[in-house]
């Protein structure tokens, strides 16, 4: 039998953050600019929430508002950090030598390695939202590598399609885990089999599913683990149209 | 048995056998020795938010 855990979308950490004060060097932009964060794992100033989850460590749900607000160049060591870009649009400069302008579908995969550094900013006038996820490597001190994709929630709907895994189509990553995403109609049942010493985070951008039977709503999240046995699955039930979901794979 | 550290806001290592002499910490050092009040030389992060971690290179 399989254990689950839920994180409703209101219980995560929140944080706001601006460029004036004590952020003034990490956060970018006008002093009306804004940053909203929230994390579904332990990140900076919340830690009174879970650790991580298999080899996930952060889940940040963000909003940049417009006109320069973002991350000022800041390092990064052996973490692979995957963006996804929901609204708007993001400029990622990186020090492998990118810089990258990544819209609404787009994603990215970046993996720190030996160390860069690496900006992110919404220079446009709308607000950007993005997910980012940080995952712990498989090894210590690689040469960084940036790789990026699209999801097109037209061509790829009511199906799990695979953003980030060692596997055909996807980007790779130096770890035994993998990054889905879910756009589907209402009604649509699926099934994804958790391997052993595996688990699944899965995680709701929009609309409602029931996850193994447990109704989840916009930003609720859900980590499932898996008993070991050959036949470890999740049922997924998409119960609203525009239901888009991510789900993590890990090895725990 | 040297054990590695990697910071939770950056992912900076820090490794025993390595130590980070150029920061004065000989190789060698233990996690416990340092002191409780050391931040990542990167990005500030508390020595509490570092997670011991069996990664090899």
């Amino acid at each position: 039998m399989s254990e689950s855990f839920v994180l409703r979308g209101e219980d995560r950490g929140h944080t706001r953050l601006v460029s004036t004060g004590l952020n003034a060097s990490y956060v970018a932009g006008h002093p009306d600019g804004v940053i909203t964060r929230h994390s579904s794992f332990n990140f900076h100033e919340y830690q009174s929430g879970r650790a991580g989850f298999g080899k996930i460590r952060v889940l940040g749900d963000e909003v940049f508002t417009g006109n320069g607000t973002g991350y000022n160049m800041h390092p990064h060591h052996n973490f692979i950090i995957m963006a996804v870009v929901l609204q708007g649009t993001l400029t990622h400069i990186n020090t492998i030598g990118k810089i990258d302008v990544l819209s609404a579908g787009d994603y990215y995969s970046f993996s720190a390695g030996s160390g860069g550094k690496h900006s992110e900013l919404n220079i446009e006038p709308e607000d950007l939202r993005v997910i980012y996820i940080w995952v712990l490597p498989d090894r210590l001190a690689t040469p960084p590598s940036y790789h990026r994709g699209h999801f097109d929630a037209a061509m790829h709907a009511n199906r799990l399609h695979c953003l980030v895994g060692n596997r055909e189509g996807a980007l790779p990553i130096r770890q035994d885990l993998a990054l889905h995403r879910l756009a589907s109609t209402a009604g649509r049942r699926y099934t994804y089999r958790i391997g052993p010493r595996h688990g699944a985070y899965l995680f709701m951008l929009e609309g409602a599913a029931e996850i193994d039977g447990i109704p989840l709503g916009r930003r609720d999240g859900i980590g499932v683990t898996g008993d070991g046995g050959a036949s470890d699955q999740v049922g997924i039930t998409a119960t609203a149209d525009g239901t888009d979901l991510l789900l993590v794979d890990t090895v725990l | 048995m040297y054990k590695r550290y990697l910071c939770l806001g950056c992912g900076f290592l820090y490794d025993e056998a390595l130590g980070l002499p150029e920061h004065g910490i000989a190789a060698g050092t233990r996690w416990a020795e340092i002191p409780s009040d050391w931040v990542c030389p990167d990005c500030g992060t508390p020595k509490a938010l570092f997670e011991m971690v069996e990664i090899a290179y």
